[in-house]
């Protein structure tokens, strides 16, 4: 299910450089006077409460890019300033192509018509819409005939499994149906960027398993690049290419799901990595040892996760070969390394 | 440890502050009452001294009125030509409804357009009723209609409900711009919520002069007055309900790429739109307090029959009128309320076809025509006939007339107890305390409570009263309240906690109170005038009666709202039903209670005013006899008075309630 992590080389559609978000009667003073030299200190003294510390990262095109924390750590803030709906203190933010800092409140609203879509976290659906009407809506603002505006809403109705149910009011429809009224709105502008503000946080287990999936069939289907904000590290692992882990304001790592399980950079990500299932995030290649010559089992994949290939090479009491894209062995993968994964102890690596 | 042992003694130093600038207080005003004669300053505040501010802002605006021209126009004339744009959409309302339009030619001709026959606009509004609110609505709305037709009052109601209609409408839309304009710019919200404040505190009658200079004796300046009475709690509604709507809901507004205008007329109005409908449920109960008090000014209608009912003592009338409104503002009070919480449903716009979907429109529509062809035939469908229609006047003069005779002692003692041994001694002690030493008190008790700031609110306001002349106006006001406020808590708080112990007491007790708070005010005074004849003791009768539903519902509220679990701890650690109430349920309802005192306080404050109509002597007769007079300063500054003693209660029992509940919330911490 999940994709190939390998986007590293794709352009960036999302520049987000040294973000500040200061609250507080004297931040504009402040960032004024120090810029980026803040210090935690002068932040304490003054009481001026800093959302987001120093952000810095790329969302590349295409890439789903997860950004995780616990409430209070900054992911709301940093999603809300790369829509435009705050505006940072300090820092610079490009959002396809255009620099957030200077554009001009119509620009703004072209960008927002033609290039971003946003799904929120409890719908935010327009209680005196219709569903057709509240899927429509982003086109009714445009200036939309109301016949094309219905029959495209219709046509996104069908696409996120909502036929038939056009004439509903919002409150008729359970929480899972709600939310993929939000999805089909947020993607009816057809927009390059799609932001996801904890999307599935307001649902049950069992559903929020289901919308995941869903999620991640309509991104094999539409390609979109996508910054998905979340505080639930397993929802962050099943659908990330890449994550940012936040804390504090702060980001503490940026990597893939396997970068961070397997290299955690402080004992904050550990703790949410810990109970992690290591055999559904690690790869092959991270845990091979040295390539042997001479063995005639069957490879497997360098790119495969080991969860998927345990089975097999548990079957053998020899190492098993490893392949790339090309099919070339780079290396064997044996009983006891796969165990070590399934049982989730740090790989030595 | 030394940290809160520094609190304690700075609490207690503060407390041993508090309780020397009281006692210095109260020692000032009885040594002055003791040693100064009634010729001294400190004791009555001298009439030379007075500020005459009244007459001068009585001489200011009737100049700016009448005499004041640009250009040869007066104001009044720009202004009573602003109120005949007003008037074309209520006499075109009032002609569809019941007196048709007559249009005079050049040539002396008259046509006569008739109105829509009388079946036709029962059959109408009832049809309408029933697509609101479904069969009990239809009934009642049905039955009001049928009252005013039985009872000889369709053209008065029909003219009241078609200036009601127009008045709530220009209030709800001007409120609602008001309240988007107060969002949106919190600079306008600053200025604005204080003039919401006064506006809604200051006498009704206050400015029922200005109006009648502005725009004359007629329905359309009784229908402004009334707007300025109806739209503030709309305009705050709004600025509230749109504050309310979710942020996520506010961001997908702009996330969708609406510009600003959209954003508002597209998510955020419609998003707020229940609370929009219940500031609407609000302004129509508002209009119809008003119905009564603008008949002052030439409202006519049933307010109007009411007002002269009451004038010549034709109770009959009165009680008949009385009950038309109390009526049409129950039916009219439940149509909106059900528009406030209607849910749309998918079923119902599945159905294609224009008239499918609008069949009521469609009934209506084919029944008012059917109706006008058969008054061709039958003129009884066009006007009701007289001899169908029915009057209990002499009944309610002949029963009334029955029962204070029947009960004459009874009654008798009752009031004279009362007006013996508790009003007059009251009355005749505010009215010799000395005003510096009252003042001091006030202010001291101010202090205490509030600090600072409340104490030079208190000072300045009292010193206002008491430098235009209107001091002892004001004693006697306050009288009044006060005295009526005490009975009001003494019969309300039991009720209230015996309806939020006992559901059996609930069940009977609430359906009263919602009825007779959907009454308007001037309704009470018909049954007291009828009994006691006029005077304060009716005053005190009518604001008791009046103020006494908010008392009930809040002191109910106070003990329903603990929470569950406080109350199982009683319950589990073995209390009587006597100590739970009074050990845990009581104590914890206090904040309640205070809320519902503050509240019972303002409501006697508001009948207070009416009350002036029935005799009683404080400030708010100044402001009725500045209206026969047509004095707008008197009446201005009168009404000021009586706005700055129910601010300062306000403010007063307010503060001290979040006292309380800061001490309650520390105890359990």
């Amino acid at each position: 299910m999940t994709p190939h992590p390998s986007t590293t080389d794709r352009e960036a559609l999302i520049e987000c450089c040294s973000v500040w978000k200061l609250y507080g009667d004297r931040a504009e003073a402040l960032a004024a006077r120090y810029g980026q030299n803040i210090s935690t200190e002068i932040l304490k003294e003054t009481g001026t409460i800093s959302a987001a510390r120093d952000v810095t990262f790329d969302v590349r095109k295409g890439e789903i890019f997860v950004i995780m924390g616990l409430s209070g750590s900054g992911k709301s803030t940093i999603l809300r300033c790369m829509t435009g709906l705050i505006e940072p203190t300090l820092g610079s933010l490009k959002v396809a192509g255009t620099d957030l800092k200077t554009a001009s409140y119509e620009e703004m609203i072209e960008i927002r018509r033609h290039k971003m879509g946003m799904v929120f976290q409890d719908f935010a659906l327009l209680p005196h819409l219709t569903v057709l009407d509240n899927i429509a809506f982003p086109l009714r603002v445009q200036g939309i005939s109301k016949t094309l505006r219905h029959s495209k809403a219709r046509e996104m109705m069908d696409l996120v499994g909502l036929s038939g149910r056009g004439n509903h009011w919002p409150h008729e429809l359970s929480g899972g149906q709600q939310q993929r009224v939000g999805i089909a709105r947020s993607l009816m502008t057809e927009p390059e960027i799609w932001f996801l503000d904890e999307p599935f946080s307001a649902l049950d287990p069992i559903i929020r398993t289901e919308m995941q999936n869903e999620f991640l069939r309509l991104q094999n289907l539409l390609q979109k690049s996508i910054v998905f904000v979340t505080h639930d590290f397993d929802e962050a692992v099943r659908l990330a290419d890449r994550i940012a882990i936040m804390e504090g304001g702060c980001v503490v790592q940026i990597g893939t799901p396997e970068e961070l399980i397997t290299r955690p950079a402080t004992p904050y990500v550990t703790e949410f990595t810990k109970n992690i299932p290591r055999s559904k995030v690690v790869r092959v290649r991270t845990v091979m040892g040295p390539a042997n010559k001479g063995l005639l089992i069957e490879p497997v994949s360098a790119d495969a996760l080991v969860g998927d290939i345990a089975q097999r090479v548990l079957s053998y009491r020899d190492p098993v070969p490893v392949t790339d894209e090309d099919g070339q062995i780079i290396g064997t993968i044996d009983a006891p390394k796969v165990a070590a994964v399934l049982m989730n102890k740090e790989a030595e690596t | 440890m030394t940290d809160v042992a520094a609190q304690n003694r700075l609490r207690q130093s503060s407390q041993s502050t508090n309780a020397l600038i009281l006692s210095m207080s109260i020692l000032f005003a009885a040594l002055v009452w003791l040693l100064t004669d009634h010729g001294n300053w400190l004791r009555y505040y001298p009439e030379n001294w007075e500020w005459n501010i009244a007459s001068k802002i009585t001489q200011a605006i009737k100049y700016l009125v009448n005499d004041a021209a640009i250009n040869g126009i007066t104001l009044s004339e720009v202004t009573r030509s602003f109120a005949d744009v007003l008037e074309i959409p209520m006499l075109a309302l009032q002609g569809i409804l019941s007196e048709g339009f007559t249009f005079y030619h050049a040539n002396g001709e008259i046509t006569f357009i008739p109105s829509m026959p009388w079946p036709a606009v029962v059959f109408g509004l009832t049809v309408f009723a029933w697509w609101a609110g479904g069969r009990r609505v239809a009934a009642v709305s049905f039955i009001t209609l049928t009252y005013f037709l039985i009872f000889d009052l369709w053209e008065p109601a029909m003219l009241t409900l078609s200036s009601v209609v127009i008045a709530v409408l220009v209030s709800f839309v001007l409120g609602l711009l008001l309240g988007v304009w107060g969002y949106r710019s919190a600079r306008a919200n600053a200025v604005l919520v204080p003039v919401y404040d006064v506006m809604q505190t200051i006498p009704t009658f206050s400015y029922l002069v200005p109006v009648l200079l502005l725009f004359g004796f007629n329905p359309v300046a009784a229908m402004i007055a009334t707007v300025i009475y109806a739209m503030p709690p709309m305009a705050r509604v709004t600025t509230l309900a749109l504050q309310r709507v979710p942020t996520n809901i506010s961001d997908f507004g702009t996330m969708g790429g609406c510009n600003r205008r959209q954003k508002m007329w597209l998510v955020m109005v419609p998003a707020a739109r229940q609370n929009l409908l219940i500031g609407l449920n609000q302004v129509i109960m508002l209009t119809f307090a008003m119905v009564i008090i603008a008949s002052v000014i030439g409202a006519g209608g049933l307010g109007g029959k009411v007002y002269q009912g009451l004038k010549s003592l034709k109770i009959g009338d009165a009680v008949e009128a009385g009950i038309a409104i109390t009526l049409l503002a129950i039916a009219l009070d439940q149509i909106s309320r059900a528009i406030a919480v209607r849910r749309p449903n998918h079923v119902h716009g599945n159905a294609k076809s224009f008239w499918e979907r609008h069949v009521l429109v469609a009934a209506t529509l084919v029944f008012t025509l059917a109706a006008c062809f058969l008054t061709w035939v039958f003129p009884a469908l066009q006007t009701y006939p007289d001899r169908l229609t029915i009057s209990t006047g002499s009944f309610w003069n002949d029963g009334i007339l029955w029962i204070s005779d029947t009960f004459y002692p009874q009654i008798k003692a009752v009031r004279e107890t009362l007006i013996g041994y508790v009003m007059r001694p009251v009355k005749t002690f505010l009215l010799s305390v000395p005003w510096t030493g009252f003042v001091a008190v006030v202010s001291a008790v101010s202090f205490i409570i509030g600090g600072t700031r409340l104490a030079l609110m208190s000072l300045g306001l009292l010193c206002f009263i008491a430098i235009t002349g209107y001091w002892e106006g004001a004693m006697v006001s306050l009288y009044l309240v006060g005295l009526s406020v005490i009975v009001t808590l003494i019969l309300a708080l039991p009720i209230g906690v015996w309806a939020g112990l006992n559901d059996t007491a609930d069940r009977i007790v609430t359906p009263v109170i919602d009825t007779l708070q959907t009454m308007p005010s001037f309704v009470y005074l018909i049954p007291v005038v009828m009994l006691v004849g006029v005077g304060e003791f009716a005053g005190l009768i009518a604001i008791v009666a009046y103020s006494l539903p908010p008392g009930i519902r809040y002191a109910k509220q106070g003990i329903r709202n603990i929470a569950a679990s406080s109350v199982e701890v009683a319950d589990m650690s073995g209390c009587t039903a006597r100590q739970k109430l009074w050990h845990v349920q009581l104590p914890l309802a206090l904040p309640d209670f205070m809320l519902g005192i503050n509240q019972t306080i303002m409501f006697a404050f508001s009948m207070l005013v009416i009350t002036a109509l029935v005799g009683t002597r404080g400030l708010e007769h100044d402001t009725l006899v500045a209206i026969s007079k047509v004095q707008p300063g008197e009446g201005i500054i009168a009404g000021l008075g009586i706005a700055f003693l129910s601010i300062i209660t306000d403010r007063l029992i307010g503060q001290a309630g979040r006292n309380m509940q800061h001490r309650v919330k520390r105890n359990i911490r």
